[in-house]
């Protein structure tokens, strides 16, 4: 539990600093402080049994079925960067107290501190890689306050937004590889997977992993080429730059390959990644450190440049070389710190930190001067400071590696990080503090109190102590860390003199040497680098991410522009493209049916089909011929019915489609006669070819459909057999309808009605006042009406044609239940006959000779058809069955009455209502559109056929 | 038709008489002026029928000769609809009443639509499918294009209603062929004839039902109706549409492949596992390049169907547990984030630029770190309750060995992190410009802060959905 309660103890911390900020500034250090110091306390009191090797472990459930527990471990490596990160942590607070302003939130800072340093510790003490990834992200996030601490800088903003967004999506990108690695070892506790090298290293998916893992530690560690985030997280206050991105947050990254370190080290593919980034970040920035100015950006890169030393160390994958980094991590984490510290002061005192309008500080801030010294001496590696011994041990170590067959690139490239390393630690130190005293600084720089330098003065008194006594001061942490990284125990030597015959001493002199002639010659060196052009970081990053965003955009803005034709031809294109890269990559055998052979008069009414579609088509501009066309179509469709010895289904077509196609030549009247040009040649071509491959893709689909048999025999038999005996009808389409599936009937003609209905509610909603009606009252026909509106013959014609239509209906009505008919087409057909009246006499004419209201007809229709259908409860039987009997009535013969005919009566009515008040309502546009209403019935307008001057002004319906 | 029937289809039955009657109380009252009133009630009915379908039942059962199931898995996406529902019918209701667009229709279309989708995560069969889900369509149709005076929103609902019909289309043809090919339209039927090789026809029908019900979910490439309809759509439906359609449609989506195909996951494993990685990936794209906020939505829920679909794709306990997770918490966040996008305004007119939301952390601190909290959650960034979400679904995909679909989910959301983290940025490192206006009427807030909590508080063991999720699950994975 205690492990648990050490992770914990800095979050429950993170609620005092603003309680106790109102008890005054010290009051909230000082608690802030005492919360940290308890939590160390207690690291220290497991000191003594990680150090003998023991493992401490705390287990808590959390969330078991995804593998995440709240397991905590203490081993060597955990001791020295809980110890590092709550050990600064204490000496950051302390100094930070000094360092804010009176006008500083001072309560948040140490909030945003405390639950950083929280998730610190979290990450160095977990267990399980899932809860590690939850702290890790937790540092993003609070670290993301704590650089965006002072919103007013328009450069905290950027630097905070960088920082986030690389160190963040290199923590999601971690998560598939920790997955991975959770998978391959069956277990997401690190304790477990530290066991499973070979598997690891065996599974076909070491690389993505290692290669994911290590994303989300080179983002953190600022490694090649994600370095340039870290120099712009340095406008945050010094307190935060020196704890995070000297000794803590940076480090993670670090920890965590140290942490992986023998489960996946040791591979080429790790030397040659990790080593390799590391070599090259340490040189880099080093180089770019030697020419900043500001005192932060040089020490941000110089960080990056240790932070590469380190990663190039653990790259090796030896044990010797994994101890030296552990040794340089502690000496990293102490001198720099100091440094960062001392910069502070500067920037405090001077009220600058530009490198350019500082020197000679040494006179006017000696203890400041006295820290830097120590601090960037051993930084530049000059003995006896403890950067010396680690940096020699490094130098060691590089002499010894081989990089692809190549004994001599390691070294050089080493020795040079190295000698830039002197050139700008002399630099630091130099050009602050050495140098005339000036009498241009921002503000009179003098030591600051004692609180603020103390915590600076006791890192540099580390630095001595470990430099001049190193086994005794950190040689057993370093032999516990290294033991606890490599798993294995280590017994580190660490010497100051290791003989002339060390190949690192020359390497060590060469680069003081070096690097002393590089800082000497600095000044024009500094004028070749700025007139020579250089990558930016910030304006590649920039450069990278605005234009991935814009073209985001662009492909966006073509693929969803709000057309929805372009939407369809996207999904047309894509749905058609996977289907045929299913087909390609398929194998698929060829259909078990054989084709029937083609013969004739099928094949030209196929052929005609075929044409009038694709005519449809090409003119679809002029509605006129479309509506023809479509009229042919539908008779080909009924003609193809009646060749298929369907003769209902033709029926029903061939009375459908005279209906819709007079309703519709009706509703064109209003319309103009022709579309407008829409598209393009070129877009008519596109679409044309998607049409063509999307169509040619389902006619595909259905062949490989048809000539194959269907799993079970078609449900037609059941209907043959059965249609007779019980539903008394030999006509099984018209059985179907009425009885078998007459639930389904009764639905549709329930939805026919309320279908007609909504079409006269919408035509009410355009007669009343607004644009619509606006626009109808202002409509002027396309064309210029025939003088002779209501033809004599056609009147004539329709006059004897009714009742014989009429006559018509009611037969096919009567015949339905055992022939080819019905309700439906029957109410289809006496529809006609009545809207053939309503052409020919006139709207006003025909409507004054009928009786019948058409919502009372579908209301009716629908009513008989339930109440049929009611009826059947009468009988003791579900709704809907029908009865059938057969009568005999003089002088007849014999017949059959059937409840199904009742309910086909319901079925007419409905259909003949529904078709009817579609045309009135139509009707009643054209009236509002000032369509003359006839009295009589021939109204023959000779004066219509010359030139028309003005609009019709004949009655017109009141508004 | 027994009573035992009825039983089992008694939520429904009453939340569709309560629909009706809110009509008929509507027509013949006073109309809009007791919209309001109806919003409330309406909320109130399906909390309690949540209440009532949670705490109830135990084990499956079955009604109308296996047309209609309740078992686990139905009552949970129940439970997770008509909350959301409910969550987004209070948290509207200010703002709708203010803009005047409160018609009393609108909780009436609401709860039938509800009824549409609790159809639909019950169906048994490829008859109540399609019942449920157009009654939900339809429902929505009418939603999207609430404001009829808005050419904006009458465009959403016309080119909602053409897509969405198309898809319906899909879904049908793919039906009557499943139907042809396994001759019969129930499920548990379906599953009985894949044995051996399974017919050409049969697959024919899966695809297509598959892409069908893709358009419902949002799923790219069928997708292409989200950001408009979203933009479009007053943002309280918008608000709807991002919440309790989406479970409704993953809830069938997850009951089809598994009642009706469950014997040849390899087949749909397929298809659905492209859906998901197209969706990740469109949504992460091209919602970097947005300004506005709900159409930035749009896409951050086409990225998040992909999420779910990842979990169906393994079509396995695990993965489909996932899923019901990942939806649990996609909507408690889309609830929480549609509070806040509600309450934008200036000159108290809505605002939805993301522009307007620089420097908002000055003006409005705790709701600023309450949309933090949010925003990092839909980005999938631990330690919020978004990233268990993800990892679930990541997690299921790896067991199932599809590593490969893990990675792409999670190179996604490492795109999909920048936009959230945009907002982010806006908001409390932006420039100093007129920053919008945020009006939260009490229960807007609590919501809102109510989710915001629920994403950092939840880490604790998720409220327990584990392991409802997983009852769930194993009821329909078998």
């Amino acid at each position: 539990m205690s492990l648990a309660l050490i992770a914990a103890l800095p979050f429950l911390g993170a609620l005092l600093p603003g309680l106790m900020i109102r008890a005054g500034r010290n009051a909230c250090a000082m608690t802030t402080g005492f919360v940290t110091a308890l939590a160390l306390l207690m690291l220290g009191l497991h000191a003594p049994a990680v150090l003998r090797g023991e493992v401490i472990q705390t287990r808590i459930e959390w969330l078991p079925g995804l593998g995440l527990n709240a397991n905590f471990f203490l081993d060597g490596l955990g001791l020295l960067f809980a110890g590092l990160i709550l050990g600064i942590g204490l000496l950051i607070i302390l100094y930070a107290r000094f360092y804010l302003s009176k006008s500083d939130p001072m309560g948040q800072f140490y909030t945003y501190l405390m639950l950083f340093q929280g998730a610190m510790v979290g990450i160095v003490l977990s267990d399980n890689i899932l809860l590690l990834l939850v702290f890790w992200e937790l540092t993003s996030l609070s670290s993301f306050l704590l650089i965006g601490y002072w919103k007013h800088l328009p450069e905290g903003r950027q630097g905070a937004r960088m920082a986030l967004t690389v160190t963040g999506a290199g923590g999601l990108a971690m998560i598939a590889g920790m997955l991975i690695l959770g998978n391959i070892a069956g277990s997401y506790d690190l304790t477990v997977i530290l066991q499973n090298k070979e598997a690891i290293q065996a599974s076909e998916w070491y690389l993505p992993a290692l290669i994911l893992i290590l994303l989300g530690a080179f983002t953190k560690s600022a490694q090649f080429p994600f370095h340039f985030w870290l120099p712009h997280a340095m406008a945050a206050p010094t307190p935060v730059s020196a704890y995070l991105h000297s000794a803590t947050m940076v480090k993670a990254g670090l920890f965590l390959m140290a942490r992986m370190w023998p489960v996946l080290a040791g591979t080429p593919e790790w030397f040659y990644i990790v080593a390799t980034t590391g070599l090259v970040t340490m040189v880099l920035a080093a180089k770019i450190a030697l020419f900043k100015d500001d005192l932060k950006a040089l020490l941000a890169f110089s960080t990056v440049s240790h932070l590469g030393l380190i990663t190039m160390l653990l790259g090796f994958g030896t044990k010797a070389a994994a101890t030296v980094a552990m040794f340089h991590i502690i000496n990293h984490a102490t001198f720099k710190a100091a440094l960062f510290m001392s910069a502070g002061i500067v920037d405090h005192e001077a009220h600058t930190r530009d490198i350019k309008r500082l020197g000679g500080l040494r006179h006017l801030m000696p203890v400041t001067f006295a820290i830097a010294l120590i601090a960037s001496l051993s930084m530049a590696g000059i003995p006896p400071l403890n950067g010396f011994l680690s940096k020699e041990m490094m130098l060691e170590e590089t002499a010894h590696t081989v990089w692809a067959g190549s004994h001599w690139l390691m070294p050089v490239l080493a020795t040079l990080g190295a000698l830039f390393s002197v050139a700008y630690s002399f630099r630091f130190l130099a050009h602050t503090f050495l140098g005339p005293v000036r009498d241009d600084y921002p503000h009179k720089p003098h030591d600051p109190g004692f609180g603020m330098w103390a915590a600076p003065a006791l890192l540099a008194a580390l630095v001595v102590i470990i430099g001049l006594v190193p086994m005794t001061a950190a040689g057993w942490l370093v032999d516990a860390a290294a033991g606890a990284v490599t798993g294995e125990p280590v017994a580190a030597k660490i010497k100051h003199w290791h003989g002339l015959g060390s190949p690192a001493l020359w390497m060590s002199v060469l680069a003081v040497g070096g690097g002393l002639m590089l800082l000497a010659s600095h000044a024009r060196l500094d004028a070749i680098w700025n007139a020579t052009p250089r990558p930016e970081a910030k304006r590649i990053f920039d450069g990278i991410v605005e234009p991935l965003a814009a073209l985001a955009r662009r492909v966006t803005a073509i693929s969803h522009d709000g057309s929805l034709t372009r939407y369809l031809a996207i999904a047309t294109v894509t749905i058609t493209a996977l289907g045929y890269y299913a087909w390609a990559t398929a194998d698929h055998g060829t259909g078990t049916r054989a084709l029937t052979p083609i013969q004739t008069v099928p094949a030209i009414g196929w052929f005609l089909l075929v044409v009038s579609s694709l005519a449809l088509v090409a003119f679809h501009r002029n509605r006129l011929l479309t509506l023809v066309l479509v009229g042919v179509i539908g008779l080909m469709v009924s003609v193809g019915f009646a060749y298929m010895s369907a003769p209902d289904l033709a029926l029903t077509q061939i009375s459908v489609e005279v209906a819709t196609v007079i309703l519709l030549l009706l509703a064109l009247n209003f319309l103009p006669k022709t579309t407008p040009v829409e598209s393009s040649g070129g877009r008519k071509l596109r679409d044309g070819l998607i049409a063509a491959f999307g169509g040619t893709g389902v006619g595909v689909l259905i062949y490989a459909l048809m000539t194959r048999d269907f799993a079970f025999p078609s449900i037609a038999e059941y209907h043959l057999a059965n249609s007779y005996k019980e539903g008394g009808g030999t006509n099984v389409v018209n059985v179907i309808l009425v009885d078998f599936r007459g639930y389904d009937t009764f639905g549709e003609i329930t939805v026919l009605g309320i279908g007609a209905i909504v079409i006269y509610a919408l035509t009410e909603a355009l007669l009343r006042g607004g644009p619509a009606n606006d626009r109808l009252l202002a409509w002027s026909p396309d064309q210029r009406r025939a003088g002779d509106r209501h033809p004599l013959m056609l009147v004539v014609a329709t006059r004897l044609m009714l009742p014989v239509a009429l006559i018509v209906g009611v037969y096919i009505f009567l015949r339905g239940h055992n022939m080819p008919g019905g309700g439906f087409i029957a109410g289809l057909v006496v529809a006609i006959a009545l809207v053939m009246q309503y052409m020919a006499s006139g709207f006003a004419w025909t409507q004054a000779r009928q009786k019948i209201d058409y919502h009372a007809l579908i209301g009716a229709g629908v009513l008989i058809a339930a109440a049929t259908g009611i009826g059947a409860w009468f009988n003791g039987v579900p709704f809907l069955t029908s009865d059938f009997g057969y009568v005999n009535i003089w002088p007849l013969e014999e017949f059959e009455l059937a409840t199904a005919a009742l309910f086909d009566l319901g079925v007419f009515l409905t259909v003949l209502g529904a078709v009817m008040l579609a045309l009135a309502s139509l009707s009643r546009i054209a009236i509002r559109a000032g369509e003359t209403i006839n009295v009589d019935a021939f109204d023959i307008h000779p004066e219509n056929d010359g030139p028309r001057t003005e609009p019709a002004t004949t009655t017109t319906e009141a508004r | 038709m027994t009573a035992l029937d009825f039983n089992t289809v008694l939520p429904e039955v009453m939340l569709a008489i309560y629909a009706m009657a809110a009509l008929m109380f509507g027509v013949y009252t006073s109309k809009d002026k007791v919209a309001p009133l109806l919003t409330w009630v309406t909320a109130g009915v399906f909390a309690v029928l949540a209440l009532w379908i949670g705490a109830g039942g135990e084990g499956a059962r079955e009604a109308f000769g296996g047309l209609f199931v309740d078992d686990p898995f139905a009552r949970f996406a129940k439970v997770v609809i008509l909350l959301s529902a409910a969550a987004v019918l209070v948290m509207s209701q200010d703002y709708m009443e203010r803009r005047g667009i409160l018609r009393f229709e609108y909780p009436v279309l609401v709860a039938l639509s509800v009824v549409g989708m609790m159809v639909m995560v019950s169906s048994g069969d490829l008859i109540t499918l399609y019942m449920g889900l157009e009654l939900q369509s339809l429902a929505l149709y009418v939603i999207a294009s609430i404001r009829r005076d808005s050419v904006k929103s009458t465009e959403a609902g016309l080119k909602y209603f053409v897509l969405g019909a198309l898809s319906s289309g899909l879904l049908l043809y793919g039906a009557s062929l499943t139907y042809g090919y396994a001759g019969t339209t129930q499920f548990a039927g379906i599953l009985s004839t894949l044995q051996g090789e399974v017919p050409v026809g049969l697959l024919f029908g899966l695809v297509f039902m598959l892409s069908g019900l893709a358009f419902k979910v949002s799923a790219a490439p069928f997708h292409m109706w989200t950001p408009d309809v979203y933009e479009g759509a007053p943002t309280p439906v918008t608000a709807f549409f991002a919440t309790a359609p989406k479970v409704a449609a993953m809830g069938l989506f997850a009951r089809l492949i598994h009642d009706a195909f469950g014997a040849i996951p390899g087949d749909w494993g397929q298809v659905i596992a492209a859906l998901a990685v197209l969706s990740m990936f469109l949504g992460a794209i091209a919602a970097i390049g947005q300004r506005d906020i709900k159409r930035l939505m749009a896409y951050s829920s086409i990225a998040h169907m992909g999420y779910a679909l990842v979990g169906l794709a393994a079509g396995t306990v695990a993965g489909v547990q996932a899923t019901l997770i990942y939806m649990a918490i996609y909507v408690t966040m889309n609830v929480g984030t549609f509070a806040f996008i509600l309450s934008m305004e200036r000159d108290g007119k809505p605002v939805t630029s993301i522009d307007s939301l620089n420097m908002f952390s000055k003006k409005e601190p705790m709701k600023a770190l309450a949309m933090l909290v949010l925003l990092f959650s839909l980005a999938g960034v631990p330690p919020m309750v978004g990233f268990f979400g993800k990892f679930y679904v990541l997690k299921a995909a790896v067991d199932a060995h599809m590593t490969w679909l893990a990675i792409a989910g999670a190179v996604a959301s490492v795109i999909g992190a920048f936009y959230y983290l945009r907002i982010v940025f806006f908001m409390y490192f932006g420039k100093d410009a007129d920053t919008v206006e945020s009006r939260m009427v009490p229960v807007q807030w609590a919501l809102f802060v109510a989710s915001a909590a629920i994403m950092l508080v939840g880490i604790v063991n998720l409220f327990g959905i584990e392991a409802s999720a997983a009852l769930a699950a194993e009821t329909l994975v078998r």
